[in-house]
């Protein structure tokens, strides 16, 4: 999906992780998609750059949906619909 | 995954506690078997301790500030979060124990679920698919 239709989704759930370096954005992903049911939306605020890569491939592995990532001044919103 | 965590030093322990949770991002299970020196890290009196490092002492002071600056948890935090989120046993070797003065599990900090023997680890290294020893 393209920047301007990931940022007009709307979002069930916001995770903020830019505190954190690896694996934290991971991990709190993890955690907050419990919270969410199949079909939603959730978002992940990361600043380290290989949040980018970890969570298309957690995502997949864990049957979630990677919808796409636009990048922001100094960190990333990586969107994800549950599996 | 099975994991023979033979280190005590902080700097390693640090690495053994970020894939360890990544495999708890994964909700694989996990079996860490704490041989010598590791089993010093585990003793109830050292944690909390500062700890020394078993690479680059000389920077040392550069990797503490930089672990302060990225907000990187102390190694137990990591083992805590991830025995929360996944199956994780930690089993302290039993020589290593004695070797530390610590013959009970009441020896050791709460992360540490029994004491066992060698062939214990063995077995959990045969069955498991992905085999560290750190």
């Amino acid at each position: 999906m393209e920047a301007n239709e990931l940022k007009a989704m709307n979002i069930d759930s916001t995770v903020d992780a830019r505190g954190t370096a690896c694996p934290g954005p991971l991990l709190a992903a993890k955690k907050e998609i419990a919270n969410i049911t199949s079909g939603q939306v959730m978002e992940v605020l990361s600043a380290d750059e290989a949040t980018k890569r970890d969570i298309p491939k957690w995502a997949s592995k864990k049957g979630h949906e990677y919808l796409g990532v636009v990048e922001e001044d100094g960190y990333f919103r990586i969107y994800l619909k549950k599996g | 995954m099975t994991m023979a965590l033979f280190t005590g030093s902080v700097d390693k322990l640090c690495c053994a506690g970020v894939i360890l949770s990544g495999a708890a991002a994964d909700d694989m299970d996990v079996d860490i078997f704490v041989l010598l020196m590791g089993a010093h890290a585990f003793k109830k009196e050292n944690v909390g301790d500062k700890g020394t490092m078993a690479e680059l002492a000389h920077k040392e002071e550069e990797y503490r500030a930089s672990l302060e600056r990225l907000n990187v948890k102390p190694w137990m935090e990591f083992f805590k979060e991830a025995k929360e989120m996944t199956n994780v046993k930690i089993h302290i070797c039993g020589l290593a124990g004695k070797i530390w003065g610590g013959e009970k599990l009441e020896d050791f900090n709460e992360l540490a679920d029994d004491i066992c023997g060698i062939g214990e680890y063995i077995t959990s290294a045969q069955e498991a698919d992905v085999h560290l020893f750190i």
